[in-house]
């Protein structure tokens, strides 16, 4: 086992300490946990036995797998705590045989979403499977997380981290401390911080200009289909639309195209917000303004990168409906946006906001962001995470058929888009609380996210 | 100030891709792939920041292919041929 895994507790980082605040802020309202899923689609012969040994041994080698998130004294930023790391918190499996397989992700995965997991008490991963015919059919698995132990790109790591442990490739003990949590071991593990740049002061003054720059957003304040934020049980579903690789093939050169090599993600997110928009026209209803976050990721490029840990800040898009009518208009709006944001330092301003997330405590920064999007966290939530596992055809044995990520998104907005690409196709999923979506409105988003992917009404 | 020749170009460029935006190695060179390299959407959009900071040109989204983004000295002749029209 390294050092890193056993010397001292782990610092979570700024992004972490903000999860960790929606969190708390989900379980508070919704009764539920603010979780992050992974989803594999595996063909026939997936090594079901062979993945819980191997799981066993990484979770007694990576306690940060299962330790307890907690503010030390009560008072101190939190941390995972992984000298009080418990085995009964390790990664747990649940399995279950079904006769026949479909197109739709299985309940149980929906369920998990649903649930809650501990921070406090270490419950911060856990996986279900489902295998169909005794695994003729195949099997679906789901990876659920705490949404700060890994991100987006971490998970995807560790998902390939493990399928190259069962190869013999790696090693459950192997990780580095920059590969496993990316922190370089030393003063910062034993002070508690991360690495943040500037001073005090500096920081302070990023800080400002985000939540400044959040203010600004009041003026014209969001809408989402599902109201302010409010006391509900969460009960969400997600569907997945798999795009056939020829309309794959056609919204990728357009996403180039319009808005760039290696920055398609703002066709993706023109896309989604039109969609949305078509259902608050049939609904009747006028948003004075649309806000959505996009997650960026802040590892150094070309390195190794971190697995455990959020590694990223949040570019923070708005746009008025008159904008939103016409395709062409609104990406050349988000584009602007997205340069002068970049050009003011909102990103770094954005990590010193967070940063500041590690001391104050987790409901008041809630209630904070609340408060200056006037009862709305966002419009909806948003992501596209380019190629899903681009370098891995086989999990334990089975091929992966599909894969793609799924979210939990809070009883408001009640909405997220989340894209992806897997082996030449486009995976569109909606994730969505139950009730914010009439069958016929999810039939206008639908159709009106296809016709802007795949440009099937360019007149308007 | 006399606007900087193509091998300048090159030079800046890579000096800015090596020291603030990726994280690389001696094996990095002016002929590397900047994808290969890491390069992401976040860090093209400050890699044409740096570099009309620097030059005073400015590189067009619908300028990005995977041609001219192809390795340090063929962004530089992109950056080149901008500034030779604005000239």
């Amino acid at each position: 086992m390294s050092a890193w895994q056993t010397a001292a507790p782990i610092p979570l980082t700024g992004a972490d300490c903000f999860l960790r605040a929606f969190d708390a802020e989900a379980r508070r309202r919704n009764g539920a946990s603010h979780l992050s899923q992974l989803v594999l689609r595996l063909g026939p012969g997936f090594a079901l036995e062979q993945f819980c040994d191997l799981l066993a041994q990484v979770s007694a080698a990576n306690p940060l797998l299962r330790a307890p998130v907690r503010r030390p004294f009560g008072l101190l930023p939190p941390v995972y705590d992984t000298l009080r790391a418990r085995r009964e918190a390790a990664p747990s499996v649940r399995f279950c045989e079904a006769s026949r397989r479909s197109e739709s992700v299985p309940d149980v995965f929906f369920e998990r979403l649903n649930g809650t997991q501990d921070l406090r008490r270490g419950e911060l991963l856990c996986f279900d499977i489902v295998r169909y015919a005794g695994g003729h059919e195949g099997t679906d698995l789901a990876m659920t997380w705490a949404h700060l132990l890994f991100d987006g790109s971490g998970s995807e790591r560790f998902v390939e981290w493990l399928a190259a442990c069962h190869r013999g490739e790696r090693q459950p003990d192997d990780l580095a401390p920059g590969e496993g949590a990316g922190i370089a071991m030393g003063a910062e593990a034993a002070t508690g911080t991360a690495p943040q740049r500037g001073g005090p002061r500096a920081r302070g003054q990023r800080a400002r200009a985000y939540q400044a720059r959040m203010a600004s957003f009041a003026e014209r304040p969001p809408r989402s289909l599902a109201g302010p934020l409010r006391r509900t049980s969460q009960a969400l579903h997600y569907g997945v639309e798999t795009y056939s690789k020829d309309e794959t093939l056609c919204v990728v050169a357009r996403a180039q195209q319009q808005a760039g090599f290696l920055t398609p993600v703002l066709f993706y997110l023109a896309a989604a917000i039109r969609a949305h928009h078509a259902v608050f026209r049939q609904r009747q209803l006028r948003a004075a303004s649309y806000v959505v976050p996009v997650v960026a990721n802040l590892r150094p490029k070309g390195a190794p990168s971190a697995i455990f840990r959020s590694h990223v800040s949040m570019l923070w898009f708005q746009v008025f409906p008159e904008q939103v009518e016409d395709f062409p208009t609104l990406l050349g709006e988000l584009k602007e946006q997205r340069l002068a944001r970049i050009r003011e330092g909102f990103l770094e301003n954005g990590a010193a906001a967070m940063d500041f997330a590690r001391w104050a405590p987790s409901r008041l920064y809630a209630r904070m962001a609340e408060r200056v999007l006037k009862g709305e966290l966002a419009s909806f939530f948003f992501a596209y995470t380019g190629d899903f596992l681009p370098g891995l055809s086989k999990f334990f044995g089975a091929e992966i058929l599909n894969g793609f990520h799924a979210a939990g998104v809070l009883a408001s907005p009640g909405s997220a888009a989340l894209l992806c690409l897997r082996a030449g196709h486009l995976n569109v999923g909606h994730v969505r609380q139950q009730g914010v979506f009439s069958p016929a409105e999810l039939s206008t988003f639908r159709l009106q996210l296809r016709r802007d992917l795949l440009g099937l009404d360019v007149e308007r | 100030m006399a606007a900087p020749s193509r091998a300048e170009l090159v030079r800046i460029i890579f000096d800015i891709l090596r020291t603030q935006l990726l994280s690389v190695g001696s094996e990095f060179t002016e002929r590397s792939s900047l994808v290969d390299a890491g390069l992401d959407s976040l860090a093209v959009t400050q890699l044409l920041l740096a570099i009309e900071e620097v030059t005073g040109v400015w590189v067009d989204e619908s300028l990005l292919t995977p041609e001219n983004l192809a390795n340090a000295e063929s962004l530089a002749a992109c950056v080149y041929e901008l500034q030779r029209l604005a000239s």
